[in-house]
Parts: C-alpha cells; structure tokens; sequence
C-alpha cells in the first residue's frame, strides 16, 4: 500500500519535473522555432528519464549483488567501463569513417562499446568479490576500477586531441548530458531500459533472498550462480543504457535507491520500480538545473548529478554507518 | 498418498502442490501444539529414520574432509553433531544440504535421495539456521520468514493470504509472534535465531539441519533456543544440529553422534558419547564428574522474546 503511494507520488512529481523542463532553457517558446524547441526538449527530457530509470535500478541491483548499501555503478567502476566501451567505439567509427557499413549505425555501436565495458568491468569485479576476503576489498577494488577506466578513457580523449569534433564528442560522454538526444538514441535505448528492468524485477524475490548471502539463498532453493549471473547481465545492460543516453551521470545509482529504501523498504519488487522512478525525477530535474542555472553556456549533465550527489552521499555514507558495521 | 490425507494437510496449510513432499510430517499449525516436552532430553523413544546419510566422502582436492560419513536422524528426535573445529560439521550439514558437492555417498530423507533433488524441492523438504545469518537488511521479520516460501514460487513476499497464514503460523510455532513488525537487523541474536528457525519452518521443512545456531548466544537464550529445538522434534520435526558446547549435547539429543577428522568416530546415546574414549581423543577432555556446573532456564519464559 505504501509502496503504491511512493509510485503514483512519483509518477506525478516525474510529471511535474518534465512540464517543468519543458518550460526551461534557451530560446522562446511563442517564436516561431517554437515547436522544434519543443520537441527537443521532449526528447532530452524523455533521454534523462530512461537514463535516470536505468542508473537507479541498476544501483539497486548492483547493491543487492554486492550485499552492500555502498555500491553503485559508478563507485565501482562499471559506469567508468561503460564510458570507454562507448567511447573506443566513437573512436573506432571517426577511423572507420566512410567504410562503415549503412546497416552498422554509430548509435547502435555506441549501447553495444557500453554494453562490453560494462560487462567487463562487472565481471571482473564479481571474479575478484567471489576471491576477496571482504567487502571493503571489493570496494577499494571497485575504486580502482573507476579510476583506470576513467583514466583510459581521459587518455583516449587526449589522443584525440587533433581531431576538434571527435574529442568534445568523448568529453561530453564522460561529462554526461543528454542534450542532443533524439528518436533513434530513444528508440534503442528504451527497450533496453524497459527489457532489463523487468527482467530485474521478475527476479526481485531471488535477489531478496540472496541478501541473507549465498549459503542461506541456496538452502532456501535460490540457485545462486545464475540468479547473480542474470543480475549482473541485466546491471551491465542498464549502466550501458544510462551512458549510451545520458552519457556519465555520477551518484544517481548511489543516491536513489538509498533514499527509496527508506520510503518504500528493502524488498527489490518494491524497490526496482521506485528507484526506476526515482532516479527518472532526479536526473531530470538536475537536467533542468543543468539549463536553467545562469551559466556561460550549458552545464554538463554529470557536473550537476556530482555536486548534488556528493553531498548526498557524505550524508549516506554517516547513515550507512550503522548498517555496514 | 492418499486423497484423504492430502484433504487433510490443506486444512491448516494452504493447498500447495509440493506439501504432498511432506508426507507423514506434521503441518505447521500443529507444531505451534503444547505437547507436553521435557525442558531436556530423556524421554527418547525409538523413532525410524527419516534422514539417512550414508558413505558421505567430500575432498577439496588432496584433502579429505568427510570420509565415509554414515549417521542417520529420527523424526522426532534431536540428533546432535559434535566434534572440535574442523572436524568437518559445518561441512556435513552443507553438503547434506545439497550445497557442496559430494564424491561419494547419497542423503535421503524419508526414502527419497535428496541430493537427485532439484534446489526448490531439496528446500521445501530441509530447512537450514546457520550460526549467524549473514542478512543485514532492515527486513522486517514478517517479510524474513516469508523469504523461507522461496521454494514455493509465486506468491508475492508476504501480500498473499496463504503467505501471510503460514508466517503468522511459523512464527508462532517458535514464539516469536511479537517479533512480527520488528526490523530483523535490530533483533538480538536469540530473537534472530528464533526467526531464522521460522524462516527454515515456513517453506513447509519439517527436517531442519542447524549448524551450531546457539554458538553466538549466550546461556539464556542458547538454553530457550535448545528447549524449542526439543519442542519442534517433540511435535513431529526432525532435528540434525551441530552443537559447539558438550553440555547442550546432554540436554536436549536424543542421539550423538561424533565427529573427528572427517570420520563418525562413535555415535549412540549422548550419555555414552559423552564417556566415550573417542571423545577424549577427540577433544582432549574428560568428562569430570566432580564440581560440575549446570544450569537450566529458571523459569519457564512466558516469551522468550524481550520487549522493545
């Protein structure tokens, strides 16, 4: 009951945001480009809701995978993975020029260079968590993941450096940002959103199980092995989602499900959808903080998402506290 | 089984098909009963086997933990497993379990080879309690127990009447009715034990392998968690449980059985485990007649559950 409140009053604050976004930005809605701008803004607003769905659910996934409150896709490196995946593909399309085949779109190849990286990152991570002696070494681990892809993916961009076009393309990806955003971004990344997260929600009973760890899961008839394969298949594919939409934007997968755990509880049934929605409000409202803050040009998605979140997650962490002790 | 006796195990449980799995064992109502139970062990009666482990030989490569295990647990009765650490307990219960592959040996359960079972059907039939559960998520208990009907399939934790029938009945069955709306991470570890042993219950298991569930508490609680282990077997369940403390051992098994490096050294009556030389051997003790200190619950709790 209370769950399906958190729902609806999300889906009407959701609601909001996006009329709210419409309304905001440069240029004049009653000119005569009106309707374009309209339209533009529909999407980036439509772009910044499925990325947030995927970031907060894959946030949520990644927690109960991990056992741990503290995780997320991007503390532990899959986001930054994601990005590198994505942006070796935007690299290897400019070199590819006009050899790439009409069948073989760049907004097709940059979801699946996301997917890869993320994949990797999630599977290495899960390879070393299975061998490490506790959770603070996945933790440091998973940092450090975050950074070599983050920094990979910054030497990549300043190999790029003589190719203007190509290297605000790289940066913008790891600044996050969904301006730019239109049908055929939308169209590929939303089945993925909508496929995965329901795959995710259909084993949310499994992974409520898996919270009492792996010996207790398996004695009460969860088989393990695949239950986290799957919950890793469907992590990765939504992290990709995220990027390959809205590009890096930090601590959404950290901050939402955090604070709709409180609102709705630990039960992932409950949980997936609120987080989806959640994250959905979150990241358009920083989107239309992001346009409508007086600044010299546009503030990057992922600037606004950190400012906001890295305060947040200071609060989370002093929570979390009791919780991980 | 019969269509009579399938009419009569939904009288109290809702109709699930895999229940008929339980046949002969008590429904979960019936294990809530106040049959008169003795705080310790000493009413034994012979009872038949309902867990037969037999020739259980697991390696971890050169190393043989179990060698040739063979123990069999009663219905109805409380069979403890004891032996110093590393004697391989842990590692029986698991693979008893089905949770550790085996090289040898088979596990059967009321004639039927548990470990040919798929993990559902293996865990609507076994219920496990470890020592400390690793869940530290505010759950709240109603919706931990419910996590035990896993096995079941299909019902939406805690929502579905017949969910929330058998958690409420579970949860009574190990008084721990007023635990119900508390969060599992704020419980003290003898309330969290009690419903983890309803969690074990809920899923429809009437056998339940314990490894070492009264380690982490302290006398008190061990003592109440023991005297409804004694219960449980009392009203129909089948109880294995590795017990860390000889004492425990004498108080509420019917049967011992001990384990050293890997091997049943001796089994039999606890009184007679509990003088055998294999248990000197084993621990490096004696039993010492002179100066023994006992203790026993005080007063029969009217809860054993504490106020908030």
């Amino acid at each position: 009951m209370r769950a399906l409140l958190v729902w609806s009053s999300l889906v009407v604050v959701l609601g909001v945001v996006a009329v709210l976004g419409l309304s905001i930005g440069r240029g004049e809605l009653s000119g005569q480009n009106g309707a374009v701008f309209l339209e533009l803004r529909a999407w980036r607003i439509a772009a910044a809701a499925l990325a947030g769905a995927a970031l907060g659910m894959g946030g949520v996934l990644m927690q109960g995978l991990f056992r741990n409150p503290l995780a997320s896709p991007d503390l532990l490196g899959t986001t930054a993975f994601a990005l590198l995946g994505g942006q070796i593909v935007l690299v290897l399309v400019v070199l590819a020029g006009a050899s790439l085949p009409l069948w073989l779109p760049a907004e097709l190849l940059l979801p699946i260079g996301c997917l890869i990286g993320a994949a990797g990152a999630l599977v290495g991570l899960l390879w070393l968590a299975e061998r490490a002696s506790g959770l603070t070494t996945v933790l440091v681990v998973g940092f450090l993941l975050a950074a070599l892809g983050s920094s990979a993916g910054t030497l990549l961009t300043s190999l790029c450096r003589d190719q203007w076009e190509l290297m605000r393309a790289l940066q913008g990806l790891s600044l996050g940002g969904v301006d730019g955003t239109g049908p055929a971004q939308l169209a590929l990344g939303a089945p993925l959103v909508l496929i995965a997260g329901m795959c995710a929600w259909g084993w949310g009973r499994a992974l409520d199980v898996l919270l009492s760890g792996e010996t207790e899961a398996a004695a009460l008839g969860v088989d393990v092995a695949l239950v986290r394969r799957w919950a890793l298949i469907w992590t990765a594919t939504l992290t990709a989602a995220a990027v390959a939409l809205g590009g890096a934007a930090v601590f959404v997968g950290l901050i939402v499900p955090h604070v709709m755990r409180n609102l709705v509880g630990v039960t992932h049934r409950r949980l997936i959808p609120a987080s989806a929605l959640g994250g959905a409000v979150f990241l358009v409202a920083c989107d239309n903080l992001a346009r409508a803050l007086p600044t010299i040009g546009e503030l990057p998605l992922g600037v606004v998402t950190g400012l906001i979140g890295a305060p947040l997650f200071i609060v989370v962490l002093l929570r979390s506290r009791q919780e991980l002790a | 089984m019969s269509d009579e006796a399938k009419s009569s195990m939904n009288d109290g449980v809702p109709l699930e098909p895999q229940a008929s799995a339980n046949t002969g064992q008590p429904q979960l109502s019936a294990l809530t009963a106040n049959t008169p139970v003795q705080a310790e062990a000493g009413g034994r009666r012979d009872a038949s086997p309902a867990l037969v482990i037999s020739g259980l030989t697991i390696r971890h490569g050169e190393r043989v933990v179990l060698e040739d295990v063979s123990l069999s647990a009663a219905m109805g009765q409380v069979t403890a497993l004891i032996g110093p650490n590393g004697a391989g307990k842990s590692t029986l219960i698991n693979a008893a379990l089905g949770l550790l592959p085996c090289d040898h040996g088979s596990v059967h359960l009321l004639g039927q080879d548990l470990l040919r079972l798929d993990r559902r059907a293996r865990a609507r039939l076994v219920g496990y309690v470890p020592q400390r559960s690793r869940l530290s998520a505010p759950l709240p208990v109603r919706e931990v127990v419910a996590l035990g009907r896993y096995a079941l399939g299909g019902s939406f934790g805690g929502v579905l009447g017949a969910t929330r029938r058998a958690v409420d009945e579970a949860l009574a069955a190990v008084d721990a009715t007023p635990l119900a709306e508390r969060r599992f991470n704020e419980l003290s570890a003898g309330e969290a034990q009690r419903v983890l042993v309803a969690r074990a219950l809920a899923g429809g298991a009437r056998t339940l392998l314990l490894d070492e569930p009264t380690a982490a508490l302290d006398i008190g609680h061990a003592l109440s968690l023991l005297a409804l282990l004694r219960r449980l077997a009392a009203n129909g369940c089948t109880v294995l449980v590795a017990l860390h403390q000889l004492d425990e051992v004498r108080r509420v098994a019917d049967h011992a059985v001990l384990l050293h490096h890997g091997r049943v050294a001796t089994s039999g009556a606890p009184e007679t485990v509990m003088t055998s030389p294999q248990l000197t051997a084993a621990f490096g003790v004696e039993t010492d007649p002179v100066g023994a200190l006992a203790f026993r619950l005080s007063t029969p709790r009217s809860s054993p559950v504490e106020p908030r």
